[in-house]
């Protein structure tokens, strides 16, 4: 076990956000606000079918109104098609359209208003096709094939992983020990099955997108979290060379995942050609709910076999996702949430299986959304670890402590963990919520376990140094609201022992930056922060070297200008875990329920950014809740039917039950002086506590998120007739 | 369609712009005026990114067509600091996480000032009432609470 860097003083000074002052003066710069001279503005044609042929597009009339510049088709575009890994989403259909939202024509015109006079003018005649929309029927013998020739779809870094079905987006299977004869030999099995519903990211900023061509340079303003991916994707996806493509991100809205993937970015640079002209594009909220790679749907079927002390000796699992019409959302190899296999997380697991998958339907595609995959897994699985406990007639906090992982034990994926808080992390909860003491009426307690990796990958950070011994911190990462340039600041202050006021971090474009890997992934913190800290160490040996001995001013004036490049990889597997407990109570006649009181212990390592973390880790349970209660983006055959944030509802001030939050800090990460992550740490759990809390209060179990009072109301009503719930299945006893 | 020659105070400026009559006060603002400090989100008066005074009293950009702006007087979030100093209120969203992203802030500082000048001292269920307008997706609302408690003393 690796010991903890004893922090640096200057962490323990009160966090002043880099940015503040520009983000409560209006004077910070989102992609939306940017304006060029000439600047045209673009609209879109969508298909209102949910699998048609496109027959005939018919622009004429478009093309004559007064103030529009050039409308495109997909006959000006193919074979052109765009994606974060699998690039299978055309940039404007020309053949089939796959999903009601599938965009088919273009128009850039002087003002937005003529833009969509323009698009409405424009006729598209569809033959309508059988729509697949359900994972299983698309899974079925003889369903129709949703891409029919995938062979020419690029695949970015690499050779696109084969799959058993044409159907199927991306697929994994994970075994580990003899899951069969443990099922075989185990004292009881449960099966249950949970189903999740499709939800957005709900970031108050739409996708924005302004793109110029300079000569033959492609200039693009965009709300992309990840420059370099994006032009990475736009090199391949128009056969550009990478650095004729100039990414240029600002203060970004709201990411939680969204903000990744972009769309409309691919389609202007070919009305930008067309026009001569720069050409801006601002989503309406409208197209993000219809549009825009949301959160996976799917199925969660787990089964677990116990022995007699109630210890895990058998897992396996099936994951279905509906991945929607394209693939295009998701960056991860393997085609799915990246903890889509990650089923039952936190637990000591010898002989496991996992299936998992991502399926192409006629819906909405779906993409990455805040810790993805996991919101999913950990409702199933803490769910069927409560009900597990239920039918044993145990305590579900002392299920989950005889079967919680310890440092040397075996999770789900089969990795060995080194190190575990998740005892401490339990017996923390079991104090801290008065776990033991009596519940009031009609009021229940739910708990929930989890546990998120650190996030990995490769960063370069740059430091410029002048001789008053200022240091600029020159990076690539946007800030989507995580803190990351505060968090720079303070790591590089806190290596060279300088006052933080001598550090000023500036974000660049992929022109003058080194490159990134973006945020996302739990990522900022070890990667790009390790970055910051490799740079500072370059720093100070390099001052060392000059000046040995000297003072920082005086070394900074002897050595100055100084420019040092570092570049970072954090690889290393290490786990943060953490555990909720809610309390609710629940109106039996009603099934109306409402959240008292939330309790969350989370072992985060060391602290950098003490406001940021206490804020992600509260913004994610929030996040969590709203799709615990009451997120749902409905579709009824193929049809996005909550096309506005009134009717996808997300959580208000009003909605914030107290929240305390307790902090673990002595297992160390692997961030700089031992930092974790946190921003994907809170949200995925809360789904299953207010279920098993829900549970607790009245007898009633919901199987699928969200929990509504309708479903409470409905569950309580199988209960009291005292049948079997759906998706609930208990194996007889075996002796 | 006709137009409409437009004469109102922004943040204490005199301006005067000509608009389509069916121009959204968030457009004018935006576009027209160049003060993009206020923020379109939902745009179905949903969200509160947009939120503005109008006269003192809180509304929503997105929703209100800019005529009826003729000859009053208007703040938006680019109004709050006084001589490039941040008022109490700026200061403690900054200090108590009450933003995050940001995009939502310029509404929940005009909101929350809004509230401040109803409520000097405001109740825990004034601030939910008052607040309950703007989303924030970024900081699950417990640091605007804190940042509106310590900018108004409760
Ligand atoms: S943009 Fe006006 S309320 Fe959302
Ligand atoms: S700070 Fe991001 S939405 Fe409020």
């Amino acid at each position: 076990m690796k010991t903890l860097e004893r922090p640096p003083g200057v962490l323990s000074e009160p966090e002043w956000r880099v940015e503040g002052r520009d983000k409560v003066t209006g004077a910070a710069r989102y992609a939306a606000d940017v304006r060029v001279p000439n600047m045209l503005h673009a609209a879109f044609v969508s298909s209102p079918h949910a699998h048609a042929r496109i027959v005939k597009v018919d622009a004429s009339a478009a093309r004559g109104m007064l103030g529009v510049r050039a409308v495109i088709t997909g006959a000006d575009v193919r074979p052109a098609r765009y994606g974060r890994r699998l690039q299978d989403w055309p940039v404007l259909c020309w053949d089939h359209a796959l999903f009601i939202g599938d965009r088919v024509a273009a128009v850039a015109a002087d003002t937005p208003e003529i833009a969509d006079a323009a698009a409405r003018a424009i006729a598209v005649e569809y033959e309508e096709l059988p729509a697949v929309l359900d994972p299983e029927a698309a899974l079925a013998e003889g369903a129709p094939v949703l891409h029919l020739d995938p062979s020419p779809y690029l695949y970015l870094g690499g050779k696109r992983p084969t799959v058993p079905n044409a159907n199927v987006q991306g697929y994994g299977l994970h075994e580990h020990g003899d899951v069969d004869a443990a099922f075989a030999s185990a004292h009881r099995t449960f099966e249950h099955r949970f189903t999740l519903a499709r939800t957005h990211q709900g970031y108050i900023e739409p996708h924005a997108t302004l793109l110029w061509l300079d000569g033959d340079v492609v200039r693009v303003v965009s709300t992309n979290k990840a420059p370099y991916g994006l032009r990475q994707q736009m090199a391949a996806c128009l056969g550009l060379p990478e650095e004729k493509i100039v990414v240029d991100a600002g203060h970004i809205g709201g990411d939680f995942g969204g903000k990744g993937h972009s769309i409309d970015e691919f389609v202007l640079y070919y009305l930008a050609r067309a026009t001569g002209r720069p050409v801006r594009a601002v989503m309406r909220y409208a197209d993000e709910l219809q549009m825009s790679a949301t959160r996976h749907g799917g199925t969660i079927t787990l089964r677990t076999g116990v022995d007699r002390e109630g210890k895990f000796v058998a897992h396996s699992a099936r994951v279905v996702f509906d991945g929607g019409a394209y693939a295009a959302g998701k960056p991860v190899a393997t085609l799915m949430p990246g903890e889509a296999m990650v089923t039952l997380a936190g637990y000591h697991l010898p002989n496991v299986r996992v299936e998992a998958m991502t399926v192409y339907t006629n819906q909405i595609p779906a993409g990455h959304s805040r810790a993805p995959g996991q919101p999913q897994n950990v409702f199933a699985a803490e769910s069927h670890v409560d009900l597990i406990a239920r039918e044993l007639g145990l305590d579900p906090l002392e299920l989950r402590e005889r079967n919680a992982i310890r440092g040397g034990e075996i999770d789900v994926e089969g990795d060995v963990w080194h190190d575990s808080a998740a005892h401490e992390v339990l017996a923390t909860l079991r104090r801290e919520a008065r776990w033991d003491a009596a519940r009031g009426r009609g009021h229940g307690r739910g708990i929930a376990l989890g546990a998120r990796p650190s996030g990995r990958g490769k960063s370069a950070i740059a430091l410029r140094l002048d001789r008053e011994g200022r240091v600029e911190v020159l990076t690539a990462v946007a800030d989507q609201g995580g803190g990351q340039h505060t968090l720079f600041q303070r790591i590089v202050a806190a290596e060279l022992g300088i006052p933080l006021d001598r550090i000023t971090v500036r974000r660049g474009t992929t022109e003058n930056t080194p490159r990134d890997a973006g945020i996302g992934g739990s990522r900022v913190t070890p990667v790009q922060g390790g970055a910051a800290l490799e740079a500072a160490r370059k720093l100070k040996a390099k001052l060392d070297e000059v000046a040995p001995g000297a003072p920082f001013a005086e070394a900074a004036r002897r050595a100055a200008p100084l420019e040092i490049v570092a570049e970072h990889t954090s690889d290393a597997n290490v786990n943060a875990v953490y555990a909720y407990a809610l309390e609710v109570e629940v109106d039996r006649d009603t099934g109306h329920l409402r959240v008292l009181d939330a309790v969350l212990v989370a072992d985060v390592g060391t602290v950098i950014n003490p406001v940021a973390a206490r804020g992600q880790l509260e913004g994610g349970f929030i996040f969590g809740l709203g799709q615990a209660l009451m997120e749902e983006l409905r579709v009824e055959d193929g049809r996005v039917t909550t096309t506005n944030l009134g009717d996808y509802k997300l959580p208000t001030i009003a909605d914030a039950p107290p929240l305390r939050i307790v902090l673990l800090t002595d297992s160390p990460g692997p961030g700089p002086f031992g930092a974790k992550s946190v921003g994907e740490l809170s949200n995925p759990g809360v789904g299953a506590a207010v279920a098993n809390a829900v549970h607790d209060a009245c007898g009633a179990r919901v199987f699928s998120l969200p929990v509504t009072a309708e479903k409470v109301f409905s569950a309580l009503r199988t209960e009291r007739r005292a049948g079997p719930q759906e998706g609930w299945h208990t194996d007889a006893v075996r002796e | 369609m006709s137009t409409h020659d437009l004469r109102f105070t922004l943040n204490g400026e005199r301006r005067e712009v000509t608009v389509p009559a069916d121009r959204l006060l968030i457009d004018v603002l935006r576009d027209d005026c160049g003060a993009t400090g206020t923020k379109l989100g939902c745009a179905v008066g949903v969200c509160g990114a947009c939120s503005v005074l109008v006269d003192g009293e809180l509304q929503s950009a997105c929703l209100l067509p800019a005529v009826f702006v003729e000859g009053r007087s208007i703040t938006t979030v680019e109004g709050l600091a006084k001589h490039g100093e941040l008022n109490a209120l700026q200061e403690a969203f900054i200090r108590d996480g009450g933003f995050q992203c940001g995009i939502c802030t310029p509404g929940q500082l005009i909101a929350a000032t809004a509230l401040i000048a109803a409520h000097p001292e405001p109740s825990d269920g004034d601030i939910r009432e008052w607040m309950m307008g703007n989303l924030c997706r970024c900081t699950g609302y417990y640091g605007i609470e804190r940042a509106i408690k310590s900018a108004a003393n409760v």
